[in-house]
């Protein structure tokens, strides 16, 4: 061939609103470039960061600025003298001017220290770490469990699109989408812990048993299953859908027909073409949904008493103890937000076409 | 060697939908010998992509052909799954569009061209590492460097994307490629390139080539044959030379006069269409010396992130009244950016000027608002440019609303609706756009302008999303707006062609700065500068086999 | 839907008739031919959904539901639910001939109770869906249509409330603010609003980039008349069909917070059941009618909105039909 002297990447000739398929497709030479990825971090590493102290905030003002007075509220559920309210109100800090209660509240974010729950009279930040281990053991099961079963049965679906397979995975996932978490976790506790008595029907493990004996971890397994069956069923049906639109999207796409003309077999297409191509948007949004996963834990603790932050939460809302509220929504925050900031990264790393400028 | 032939094939697809049965292809009877090399040309939805993908059995399941498509010999109906899948690539590649998307995103293109290698590792290439320098050794037939192998496709530009289609087609050492608009979207230089290797490679080797495009003189400038298609018919069939330089269908007339002949005297100042505009005042508008718009020291820079780039340079430009100045230039040149600037639409750079009668541009939105009325443009696709909707008459009627002109609404947007060429208009008022042609969409856009009472039209690239059968027929009525009316117009463009038809001036643009500008009968007939030279160059001209024989 | 939306202005655009007289008049009656398009579109769009049997049953059933819970009045007066009426009802009572759905442990007729708690589920369903479809779309074309400081800081807003979870956010509301129908609309209505955003925001993009919004620009056009002009015409039937699909999950999040405690303890919703099933640890003590039925009536009427909605929203896009 001739010397490509004119066939290299042009400068840009700026944010021209690209034609809809006009055929000259202006700029068509010059190959789109991608920010550094230090770039790119530090954005992300700001979005979570403001996100963070936005719910820092939302965390005071929600809790001290709107009920008024949250010692009058718990005066209101339970009868209390006055001398009783001024007792409780200095010992929460609450006569101190907002913009002091602010200030401690922020020191007491950085050093840990949440309050004392009203409940149960112990510091916040004591339940949460003791409170913190079960909810992550149970999310975290339940979360490999419903995106591995989501997008399987997903891609699977797409692939024969319309078949009875189909049909019956799309519409279970229909039904399941349509059931409230927390009543699926009823009936699954009605059926297999009342009636059958084949699984325990509440806590973490069997009092007294060692968590760390092969007995304490078969014991801990049985309590797991309902909570995270419950969880799972509710979750993978959103993944299915996504995996499965993504994948129809990703099927009318041209380089599947390349491949097919090289003499690859469907199965081939499917899974060395099509699959990964469809995996990228949709790990996105899987993980975008991962705080609805998370939030799943309040009332799937609370239906199964999991000793976790979801009971805890659960607990505090009955209380109510608003510091233990305050401090669960704080961390379910915190974990949430760390969680997408991970998932915005490992996406990066996944696509090449944001990983390499 | 194999031969393909398609004898008497009509394609069917079923749908299970109310619309029934789409018959795409209609009894086509073509041969390519071993050796070969045959172009099918035709518009969109000619079913010529149909039928190249029948050879290899790409289309649906639920496509029904009838008639015998012969790889060899062999009818590919007959063929199980497994010997299909062996022919594929191996007895006969095919080169797609590889500047859009038929390179998987996600993996490098080296690994995209051992794939082949691999599921037919035949010959020389049957361990990996073999493999391996068989991929390299197909990078540097088609001039890629080998690092580009582990490039992925978005790191390539549009000519080197297809470079990789080229060398992945190769691969195997095919009997025949079939070439599916190889270089549509790629500019006219990268284009020229890329026929040229593809031709010589194919020659070389003694493959048979099957190309198809809608553009008649990229395939006349390779092929030896040529078939024209439309609406799944065979509408002429013959050697490049005679279809193109002596065709017999009015429908190939037409396609063929599309593509004017720089420097034919006959196609100067008139595109040939069956429906020309008429010229309606005895004493036509000719160029004037008065200034309309003029630009001095334009300049337009960006940031980007690899810092700021001058997309326009310095440039001065002035318009006359009743004068079609076209501004040639290929992408990324800075065409557009300076189409926009013009209208201030875009932000120029301190110390850049421009004028319309006399006066700078307004900054102020509400200035700049009635500015507009004086200076309309026309954008390159007229599908996109038109709310699907809005009726033609709210979309002609919609730059009065916000320019608030309410007296005579329903005159002037019948007015310009006729001025466009829509006539009778009240036929038009209530229709929405996805009732009308390609060519009465970019009418109604025109009549938007027009409705404006502009003094200049701006238009990018206004026939470049239209099917070349009615290429002539808005460029006339470029002409006759500038005859009837004395409009101005500047008119962005790819296709020198174009500026032979109807442009009294050209300005040749490249990477923003304008290296030639003058008079369309001296720049053409004489180009000074060399990219101008080159442009030229690369225009494909019909018939003769231009890029194989003299390339 | 489809064409349907852009109704009003269509009729704004009829020929001014005082200047018709100064030209030939029309050859055919525009007017006439429009509402025949749009009559045309709106037979065509009834012939697909009544063809998707799923959503014909969901309409159906959604028909039921808000009936009885408009006519709950009638059909069994709130005395029925008055606690010192029911004292020789006997408690617990599996569903029988005598009590269809069973009752409860104050020994009130479920099937009663199911039928007012319609009224506050569907009630609170719709109206934080309304709130949340209004927020969503306001926020979303403000986050497309402009670029810069404004739409990055809206873009950055809309993002928090997509990374938290909405029923996080929805506890932390209802939980400080006065316990009540409407605290529980505003903190669903409040939290829920994010994903709407995000649709519209990337169908606001995606129109953006459309060459028509260049034209209008072109032609002078400023924000406001091509937000109300082009955009919102082109997210509205897409807000449209979210909405039928958004008003399930209200449901379900109403339910939930009914259930966490967070509800309106005086008035009758299919939460508040399920949380005094809960309660009395109905699932365990064997009393299933108490946990099974206020749920069944749940998941129907959140499955069919969540039907009727993806019909919808397949007439819209068509792409979405083969799915």
């Amino acid at each position: 061939m001739t010397t490509p002297t004119h066939d290299h990447p042009t400068p840009p000739g700026g944010p021209d609103p690209g034609g809809s398929g006009g055929s000259t497709g202006r700029d068509m030479d010059e190959p789109p470039k991608g920010g550094s990825f230090l770039g790119y971090l530090l954005r992300k590493l700001g979005g979570a960061l403001t996100s963070m102290i936005l719910v820092v905030v939302l965390g005071f003002f929600a809790f001290r600025m709107l009920p008024g007075d949250p010692v009058l509220k718990i005066a209101k559920e339970r009868p209390m003298s006055p001398a009783q309210i001024a007792e409780l109100r200095s010992q929460y800090g609450l006569d101190k001017p907002v913009i002091v209660q602010f200030w401690d509240y922020l020191v007491g974010i950085f050093t840990g220290e949440l309050g004392e729950s009203y409940v149960y009279r112990k510091p916040v930040s004591d339940l949460i770490v003791d409170y913190l281990g079960p909810t992550l053991l149970l999310t975290a099961t339940a979360a490999i469990l419903a995106i591995g079963l989501g997008l399987w049965l997903g891609q699977l679906s797409a692939w024969r699109r319309n078949s009875l397979f189909d049909k019956m995975a799309s519409s279970t996932s229909l039904v399941f989408w349509s059931v409230p978490t927390f009543w699926l976790g009823l009936i699954l506790l009605m059926i297999f812990g009342g009636t059958l008595q084949w699984l325990p029907t509440g806590g973490m493990i069997t009092p007294g048993l060692d968590p760390w004996s092969f007995a304490g971890i078969i014991d801990v397994i049985k309590h797991l299953i309902l909570p995270v069956i419950t969880m799972v069923a509710v979750v993978y049906a959103q993944y299915l859908m996504v995996m499965r639109a993504s994948l129809i999207e990703e099927m009318s796409e041209d380089y599947l027909t390349t491949a097919r003309a090289k003499g690859l077999t469907e199965d081939e297409v499917r899974k060395k073409h099509a699959v990964p191509n469809a995996l990228l948007p949709t790990i996105t949004v899987v993980f975008m949904h991962i705080g609805g996963l998370i939030t799943g834990a309040v009332t799937v603790e609370a239906v199964f008493s999991w000793p976790g932050l979801g009971k805890l939460t659960f607990e505090a809302i009955s209380g109510p103890d608003l510091p233990l509220l305050q401090g669960t929504f704080v961390v379910f925050s915190a974990i949430i937000i760390v969680m997408n900031l991970a998932a915005d990264i490992v996406y990066r790393w996944l696509d090449p076409r944001v990983r390499r400028a | 060697m194999t031969d393909l032939s398609f004898d008497n094939v009509s394609i069917t697809y079923r749908s299970s939908s109310n619309r029934g049965d789409v018959t795409a292809v209609s009894d086509i009877s073509l041969n390519l010998p071993t050796g070969a090399t045959l172009g099918i040309a035709g518009e969109s939805g000619s079913g010529k992509s149909t039928l190249i993908m029948s050879a290899l059995r790409l289309l649906p399941k639920s496509t029904r052909i009838d008639g015998q498509v012969r790889l060899g010999g062999k009818d590919i109906r007959d063929l199980s799954f497994g010997e299909i899948r062996a022919v594929r690539w191996a007895q006969a590649s095919i080169v797609f569009q590889g500047a859009l998307h038929s390179l998987n995103p996600v993996r490098e293109v080296g690994g995209q061209i051992i794939e082949a290698l691999e599921h037919h590792a035949k010959g020389t290439w049957t361990t990996p590492a073999t493999r391996r320098d068989r991929m390299f050794a197909l990078l540097d037939e088609v001039d890629l460097d080998k690092s580009k192998a582990v490039s992925y496709p978005h790191e390539l530009s549009g000519g080197q994307k297809q470079r990789i289609m080229i060398a992945m087609a190769l691969a195997c050492e095919p009997d025949i490629i079939i070439a599916d608009e190889p270089t549509t979207a790629l500019d006219v230089i990268v284009q020229k390139q890329i026929l040229v290797g593809l031709a010589k490679l194919v020659a070389e080797r003694g493959i048979s080539l099957l190309m198809i495009s809608h553009d008649l003189a990229v395939l006349s400038a390779v092929c030896e044959n040529l078939a024209i298609m439309r609406h799944g018919k065979l509408v002429e069939y013959g050697p490049s030379d005679q279809v193109c330089l002596a065709p017999v269908a009015d429908y190939t007339k037409q396609l063929a006069g599309a593509f004017p002949q720089i420097g034919d005297a006959e196609s100067r100042m008139n595109p040939r269409t069956l429906k020309p505009a008429e010229v309606r005042r005895a004493e036509p508008y000719t160029k004037t010396s008065e200034v309309v718009l003029e630009a001095r020291n334009l300049s337009v820079s960006f940031d980007t992130r690899q810092g700021r780039e001058r997309a326009v340079r310095d440039v001065d430009l002035a318009l006359h009244k009743a004068e079609i100045l076209a501004v040639v230039g290929q992408s990324g040149s800075g065409k557009t950016t300076l189409a926009r600037s013009l209208l201030g639409l875009q932000q120029v750079d301190p110390g850049s000027q421009v004028e319309f009668a006399g006066t700078a541009l307004p900054k102020k939105a509400k200035a700049l608002r009635t500015f507009r009325r004086q200076v309309q443009m026309i954008l390159q696709d007229p599908s996109g440019s038109l709310n699907p909707k809005r009726s033609v008459y709210e979309a002609v009627v919609e730059g009065l609303r916000v320019q608030k002109i309410t007296d005579n609404e329903y005159a002037r947007v019948v007015g310009a609706l006729e001025a466009a060429e829509l006539t009778p208009a009240a036929d038009y008022l209530e229709s929405i756009p996805q009732e009308l042609s390609g060519g009465q969409r970019q009418r109604v856009v025109i009549a938007g302008a027009l409705a404006l009472d502009p003094q200049v039209l701006i238009a990018d690239e206004p026939v470049a999303s239209l099917d070349a059968s009615v290429r002539g027929e808005i460029l006339s009525l470029f002409l006759a707006l500038k005859k009837n009316l004395g409009m101005s117009a500047l008119i962005i463009t790819h296709d020198l062609g174009l500026a032979w038809n109807i442009a009294d001036t050209v300005a040749v643009m490249k990477t923003g700065e304008i290296v030639e500008y003058g008079d369309v009968d001296t720049v053409l007939a004489n180009p000074q500068h060399a990219y101008t030279q080159e442009l030229l160059a690369a225009v494909p001209r019909l018939g003769s086999q231009s890029l194989v024989n003299n390339g | 839907m489809g064409e349907n939306d852009t109704t009003a202005e269509a009729n704004a655009s009829e020929p001014n008739p005082g200047t018709t007289s100064a030209t030939q008049p029309p050859v055919i009656d525009g007017a006439k031919l429009v509402r025949e398009r749009r009559l045309n579109n709106a037979k065509k769009n009834w012939s697909l959904f009544r063809s998707d049997i799923a959503a014909m049953v969901g309409a159906i059933v959604l028909i039921f539901f808000v009936l009885i819970a408009i006519f709950a009045p009638l059909i069994a007066p709130a005395s029925m639910l008055d606690v010192t009426e029911q004292l020789d009802v006997p408690r617990y009572a599996p569903p029988s001939l005598a009590h269809p759905l069973g009752t409860d442990d104050l020994g009130r007729e479920l099937w009663i109770r199911i039928l007012w708690g319609a009224r506050v589920s569907i009630l609170v369903g719709v109206a934080a869906t309304v709130m949340s479809m209004v927020i969503g779309t306001v926020m979303g074309l403000a986050a497309g249509h402009f670029s810069g400081f404004f739409g990055a800081v809206v873009m950055r807003i809309i993002d928090f409330f997509i990374v938290l979870p909405s029923l996080l956010l929805a506890i932390v509301l209802s939980s400080v603010l006065e316990r009540g129908v409407f605290t529980i609309v505003v903190a669903i209505g409040l939290t829920s609003w994010a994903s709407t955003a995000r649709i519209v925001r990337s169908q606001t993009l995606s129109v953006e980039s459309r060459l028509y919004i260049e034209r209008a620009r072109i032609l002078g056009a400023g924000h406001r008349h091509i937000l109300f002009r082009h955009m919102l015409p082109a997210v509205m039937p897409l807000v449209l069909a979210n909405t039928t699909l958004t008003v399930g999950s209200a449901i379900i999040a109403e339910s939930t917070l009914s259930f966490l405690g967070l509800g309106d303890t005086s008035k009758e919703s299919w939460g508040t059941i399920l949380k005094n099933s809960m309660d009395i640890s109905a699932a365990t003590s064997g009393y299933w009618w108490y946990v099974l039925t206020p749920g069944i009536a749940i998941v129907l009427v959140v499955l069919a909105f969540t039907m009727v909605g993806r019909a919808l929203e397949a007439i819209i896009n068509p792409a979405l039909r083969s799915r």
